[in-house]
């Protein structure tokens, strides 16, 4: 009994399956609301630049997280969304783990003209290509479809 | 505590301020909604898994280390104190004492409710002092519950039992005379 009783039902060594509620909800906050709201009516991006250091963000900040110089509104200007791809990989997982049918190319892409970047999904058949220092532009939703979020950016395309 | 501002025309906005609900509602504001998908399968392995299929059938199992001359109920296939195997199977009577509980105005949501629940660890009547599992007490109010209060399962009927630990409902009462 016990400790040398041997397993014999296969059915009998029970799992506890359950599914835990982790919603994530995150807010744009004050900066990236206007920034998205701006994509939404516009196919370009929003930048800002810090009066002090001259450092160029994009997605805008309210202060700049270098000097902690507050960004005043007059410094926000648009930005065209064309990019140079400083690094990138080949996703053959999607997040759950599971094999995807046609890989993905995802890259860190300096936004042209400031000194920031963002992730996005390039658009290729190429996946054995080094896509290091190519030029993309953001192809994004048709206007009426967008809602807000970086998704408004389809892919991005080599120029 | 951030102190609640309230603003009478929503937006413009202020640094600091609380998303309210109909913001997110409205989509007056952009935000990023995401529910990942976070299942999980607890392997019970030998002994919990004998202790929950007990329960489907209304038993409470505990296991004997010898060593140690106790009973340990939730069961494990090793005594924790000795480290040695625990060996016999032990049938449990439903009936024992409250050990410890706490009154709860959350529910396992977190959400507030009216009617508090208790909860607690159930000290079963044949194995040693302060050793139990935890469970829910009802048939009685928040003043009456005690600790050292005798207590018995009351458990869901048949059909409904799944082998899980809410197989037994909670842990009412017991008065004079009863057993």
């Amino acid at each position: 009994m016990g400790f040398l009783e041997k397993q014999t039902d296969p059915t009998s060594p029970m799992h506890w399956r359950g599914d835990m509620q982790a919603d994530y909800f995150y807010p744009s906050g004050i900066a990236g609301d206007k920034f998205f709201k701006h994509l939404m009516k516009n196919d370009t991006f929003l930048a800002c630049k810090c009066s002090k250091c001259s450092k160029v963000y994009c997605p805008p900040r309210l202060y700049c997280e270098d000097c902690f110089e507050e960004i005043p509104d007059s410094n926000w200007k648009e930005v065209p969304p064309v990019g140079t791809i400083r690094l990138f990989t080949v996703a053959r997982l999607n997040a759950h783990g599971k094999n995807l049918v046609t890989p993905k190319v995802v890259a860190f892409i300096d936004i042209g003209s400031t000194n920031s970047a963002i992730l996005g999904i390039i658009n290729t058949n190429d996946f054995n290509k080094d896509f290091t220092n190519a030029k993309v532009k953001a192809i994004l939703r048709s206007k009426d479809k967008r809602e807000g979020t970086l998704k408004d950016i389809v892919y991005w395309e080599e120029v | 505590m951030v102190k609640k501002k309230e603003y009478k025309e929503w937006p413009p906005y202020a640094p600091g301020t609380h998303v309210h609900e109909s913001d997110i509602s409205e989509k007056k504001i952009t935000f990023t909604w995401w529910e990942p998908e976070v299942q999980y399968s607890w392997s019970l392995g030998p002994a919990m898994s004998k202790f929950l299929m007990g329960l489907k059938e209304g038993k409470i199992y505990g296991i004997h280390c010898k060593r140690c001359k106790r009973i340990i109920v939730p069961p494990r296939m090793f005594c924790e104190y000795c480290f040695g195997p625990t060996e016999e199977w032990v049938e449990l009577p439903d009936t024992g004492i409250i050990e410890t509980f706490s009154i709860s105005y959350l529910d396992p949501d977190a959400r507030r409710i009216e009617e508090p629940i208790l909860v607690g660890v159930v000290d079963l009547d044949g194995t040693p002092p302060h050793h139990g599992f935890m469970t829910y007490f009802g048939e009685m109010t928040k003043d009456e519950i005690k600790i050292g209060m005798r207590v018995k399962a009351v458990w869901k009927p048949e059909n409904e039992r799944e082998g899980s630990i809410t197989d037994i409902k909670y842990f009412k009462p017991l008065k004079g005379g009863e057993d």
